[in-house]
């Protein structure tokens, strides 16, 4: 699991960019597929055959696209202006390495020398307006050699193990989903499953309201990565999620209140199977399920992540044996929502 | 149909939006003697149907209730909460509340925090617990909580909590009452989630495909003491049609339906429009190739607090106008 | 067709959100020389088709929105109406402004503003939020209450001008000008065959909700869509950020809303035709119809192309009519042999 994690971490796809991320997925997954398609936005969508002949009940998604930006301007000077391309903290990108356009052009976004900057601003975080990426270009000409206006730029980081048991990358969220996806499509199943890696979940679920329009299923299951904010200083009430103590089970977020029935379903198996789980101390964000949950005439929707520290950053923290429990979880949880 | 005491059967149960479960069980027994069938979707909503060889008119009215989710128990015992829904944080200090397994309890203000400046997070709720073991016997994280304020009528008016949108699930069954006949195939909706941001509504209305659409619901009126006239109505002065929120412009056809159907009947109107607060009707126009949908609503003061406030008149009336258009020629 | 007039009809209507039949009814008019049929839904949107012949073929659909910013009448008080917006209206346009107040027949109204000899000494300095404004329409409490119903829409009073070098000036271009692209590229293809069936609509109710486009959209269920909606030109007083400015050809969009592979047919023959073109760069929500037709249904793959504006959103919107040619040149050139050329994402 942590290999394939660390492959598909160090993959590039901004929202709308998944290229990369999907044409590595569908090669793993061809050799297990009973049929592959991709859709309009982008979304690969696997239909994998089960022991249970139940057709397009179940569904399984996980978003392949990670946070960036794209370039929106490239100055006189060769530098290139750019924008967030889903929700991104200004604070952490300052000073960062990126990876601009399929060419992998590197860079990093510049700031003015500290022996420069003045008292006042020291206490500002510069607008992403402000910002700007440097490659090196010697001007306009030099730069738009190399990118063109509308390139995604991702975070440059590597994947490494730290510490005891824990995991540094970028894109964490939701690569482990899709790792955790790819594992379940290799093993034999109780049932069949539609698998949807799906596109721009963090522009707006953007991919996920056309993939579930699609396959309509009766029951779908998120997997997802989720904050973490356990850090010495915060209070506990605040601390939503914790690397190591297992698999988020979500009753409610800001997109979902998600089905009951399955809720508790996911918590007894976690029990029975000493799998650990945990639940989230606050309501807050949203995922694939907020699109799927209202699709048609309804859907009964669950969800399950990981923890992960400093989400949507270049540098995300999460524990190695999290991925692992996700995957024991949904496994049980797919085997008994086959006998439902 | 008594007013007062089906409102207060119905705020009895425990319906905030996700756990709507008991009201549409009540709701499903009122209405049962009204319709030809009953039934629940995947989301929950309870859609009782008319059958009519005619127009598909389907009717909206949201069963759910704001309310409180336990997010986590402090040591001292005391229960963290998010909302469910829209809460405004100094409607909460000091109001009475109480969870599906009954316990109850009180919301309070941490000391600290200077309410001008508080915020929903300085907020918790007191069950009474000695400390955080006991209160996690009482209490479960994500457990739901909802107003535990009175029902009760003051001179033709009445006051109770969830006048939004429980007021409006009596309407409908008002309108199930006294309704005669028509050609219309009608679909009785008591819909979910509507709190959370309209979203029952969206899954029902797909399943009926209706021709016409109208959401009854409260609407903010604009005659509290030193009023802001963020809406348009005011309590005594009819059934409000709806002409616009933040959530739809309704069709105009819809809105002069509805006002010669008052003028036919000779029902008091008056016009809806207010600048925030959405209803079902967001939801359901946007269905498939399009509906063409309107509101009717109840007037209502101090929406969103412990005890709204409605007027008796404007109920009946809003209830002979969903049933005129329910027996129109459509 | 005469762009100049056929604008200038159009600019001239009255058709707040929600509130757009006659303008719809008029563009469905507007389309039937160039399509086979032409109508208005149900829902309120003008929509016209041409059908290829070819058996299965795709669909592509091309959208501007007929719908302009607005105001509607929330209360009477003193004779005097009281308002709220309808869409993006920017309050500090409306001191002393003149609405057309859309009561049958319609009637004039003036937005108040207090007299420069009765305000206190900074008062000129700051917006009157539209809580505080009111609009005289010389009337007193019973006239006015009587003749206004609270929900009556009022637009902007007026249409549009000529400025020099073939800049036009008035209300509405923000969509309508685009519209009228839609008219001419449907002109531009009239004698050329087709292997996708054209639909081409007016939608209702963009500038509050999207509303007529997604609904449009699911009845229509393309394959392909075109958003055409207007963009920020650049002014002496703007920001930071990339604009161009007006006269300079169409803006295509790129970006998350905008599928790469139409976006890079669009800038494709833009070069081959030799037609001035810019990208803009959407890093979101584009603020267009675009957003909610890519997720109707399965998905539909989506382009976005805007036409240069100065000042949005006002009774004073400036265009150059030859970005209007030029954004139509582009348009027909797309639709033609899209069916054959069209790419996918892979």
């Amino acid at each position: 699991m942590l290999s394939l994690v660390k492959e598909l971490c160090l993959l590039n796809g901004v929202s709308s960019g998944e290229d990369e991320v999907r044409a590595f997925i569908r090669e793993k997954a061809a050799p297990y597929a009973e049929a592959m398609r991709t859709d309009a936005l982008g979304n690969l969508i696997v239909f994998k055959k089960g022991a249970k002949a139940t057709g397009n009940k179940l569904m399984l998604t996980a978003h392949m696209d990670e946070v960036g930006f794209i370039v929106n301007d490239i100055t006189e000077d060769g530098y290139l202006k750019f924008a967030p391309v889903g929700g991104i903290d200004p604070r952490v990108v300052i000073g960062k390495r990126v990876s601009v356009g399929l060419g992998r052009v590197q860079g990093a976004i510049g700031l003015k020398a500290y022996h420069l900057v003045s008292a006042e601003e020291e206490k500002n975080v510069p607008k992403f307006e402000d910002m700007y990426i440097d490659i090196g270009a010697r001007d306009r000409a030099d730069a738009e050699a190399a990118v063109s206006l509308g390139a995604l730029v991702a975070f440059e980081s590597d994947a490494v193990e730290f510490g005891y048991g824990m995991f540094k990358a970028k894109a964490i969220d939701d690569r482990v989903g899709c790792a955790v996806m790819l594992k379940l499509l290799e093993e034999e199943l109780p049932m069949d499953c539609t698998f949807v890696f799906s596109t721009q979940e963090e522009v707006g679920t953007r991919g996920a309201f056309g993939a579930a329009f699609s396959v309509t299923p009766e029951i779908a299951l998120v997997l997802e990565g989720t904050t973490a904010a356990d850090l010495p200083g915060t209070d506990s009430h605040r601390q939503v999620a914790v690397p190591g103590r297992g698999p988020v089970l979500s009753f409610m977020d800001g997109g979902t209140v998600y089905d009951r029935e399955l809720f508790e379903l996911m918590r007894e198996l976690g029990e029975k199977h000493q799998i650990p789980w945990q639940l989230k101390s606050g309501i807050s964000g949203g995922n694939d399920a907020s699109a799927v949950q209202r699709t048609k005439e309804g859907v009964r929707v669950a969800a399950m992540s990981v923890a992960v520290r400093y989400l949507h950053a270049p540098s995300s923290v999460a524990c190695v044996q999290d991925f692992d429990h996700m995957h024991a979880l949904a496994r049980k949880w797919i085997e008994a929502v086959a006998c439902l | 149909m008594d007013i007062l005491k089906t409102l207060q059967s119905l705020n009895a149960c425990h319906g905030p939006s996700g756990d709507e479960a008991e009201v549409a069980s009540l709701l499903e027994k009122l209405a049962m003697p009204f319709v030809d069938e009953c039934r629940r979707d995947t989301m929950g909503n309870l859609i009782a149907h008319k059958k009519g060889a005619g127009s598909r008119v389907l009717f909206a009215a949201h069963m759910d209730s704001i309310g409180f989710i336990a997010t986590y128990i402090e040591k001292e015992g005391f229960v963290r909460f998010c909302k469910v829904g829209g809460l405004h944080a100094p409607d909460l200090i000091a109001t009475p509340v109480r969870f599906k397994n009954g316990v109850r309890g009180v919301i309070c203000l941490n000391e600290g925090v200077e309410p001008k400046e508080m915020t929903l997070e300085d907020l918790y709720i007191d069950i009474g617990a000695h400390d955080e073991e006991e209160a996690r016997a009482m209490v479960g994280i994500g457990d739901t909580a909802v107003y535990d304020t009175p029902t009760f009528g003051a001179g033709d008016r009445l006051v109770s909590p969830y006048m939004d949108n429980r007021i409006s699930c009596i309407v409908l069954l008002m309108a199930m009452e006294q309704f005669q006949k028509s050609e219309n195939d009608l679909y009785f909706v008591f819909t979910v989630q509507e709190e959370l941001g309209l979203r029952g509504a969206k899954t029902a209305a797909y399943a009926i495909d209706p021709d016409y659409g109208i959401a009854v619901d409260v609407t903010v009126s604009a005659d509290e003491l030193g009023s802001k006239h963020s809406g348009s109505s005011r309590l005594g002065g009819g059934a409000a049609i709806k002409v616009m929120d933040s959530s739809i412009i309704c069709h105009p056809e819809m809105v002069s339906k509805l006002s010669a159907l008052a003028g036919e009947r000779g029902i008091d109107v008056q016009m809806d429009v207010i600048r925030s607060g959405g209803t079902d009707a967001g939801s359901i126009y946007t269905t498939k190739m399009g509906v063409l949908t309107g509101g009717i609503s109840i007037p209502c003061r101090y929406v969103h607090t412990p005890q709204e406030m409605v007027d008796r008149g404007d109920v009946e009336a809003c209830a002979r106008l969903v049933c005129a258009f329910a027996e129109a020629s459509l | 067709m005469n762009i100049r007039e056929t604008l200038g009809t159009l600019s001239a209507m009255a058709g707040p959100s929600g509130f757009e039949h006659p303008v719809a009814e008029q563009a469905a008019g507007l389309m039937r020389p160039f399509l086979d049929e032409a109508n208005v839904d149900r829902f309120g949107n003008a929509v016209g088709v041409r059908l290829c012949g070819k058996p299965g073929a795709p669909r592509l659909l091309l959208d501007a929105h007929l719908d302009e910013i607005g105001l509607m009448v929330t209360g009477v008080e003193d004779g005097f109406l009281r308002f709220r917006t309808i869409g993006g209206v920017d309050p500090r346009m409306l001191p002393d402004r003149e609405l057309t107040v859309l009561t049958h027949p319609s009637i004039l109204g003036v937005v108040t503003c207090l007299p420069p000899h009765v305000l206190k000494p900074g008062d000129t300095k700051k917006a009157i939020p539209i809580s505080e404004l009111r609009v005289d329409i010389g009337m007193d409490q019973k006239e006015a209450e009587r003749t206004v119903p609270i929900g009556t829409p009022m637009v902007f009073r007026g249409g549009c001008f000529d400025l020099k070098n073939g800049r036009l000036c008035g209300k509405s271009m923000d969509d309508r000008s685009c519209f009228t692209i839609l008219l001419r590229t449907a002109e531009l293809l009239k004698d050329k065959p087709l292997d996708v069936d054209l639909y081409v609509m007016g939608s209702t109710r963009e500038e509050v909700s999207g509303a007529g486009a997604k609904v449009g959209t699911y009845g229509i269920h393309p394959d392909y869509c075109v958003a055409v909606d207007v963009t920020h030109a650049k002014t002496p007083d703007m920001g930071k950020g990339r604009r161009s400015n007006i006269g300079g050809g169409p803006q295509i969009g790129v970006g998350p809303n905008m599928t790469r592979w139409m976006t890079e047919r669009m800038v494709g023959k833009a070069r081959e035709l030799g037609i001035p073109y810019d990208l803009e760069v959407m890093e979101g929500h584009t603020g267009t119809n675009g957003w909610h037709m890519q997720i109707v249904r399965e998905g539909v793959a989506t382009s976005v192309v805007s036409l240069p504006l100065k000042y949005m959103h006002s009774p004073i919107e400036v265009l150059d009519l030859a970005d209007i040619e030029q954004t139509a040149q582009l348009l027909a050139a797309f639709a033609e042999h899209l069916g054959k050329e069209a790419g996918s994402i892979c």
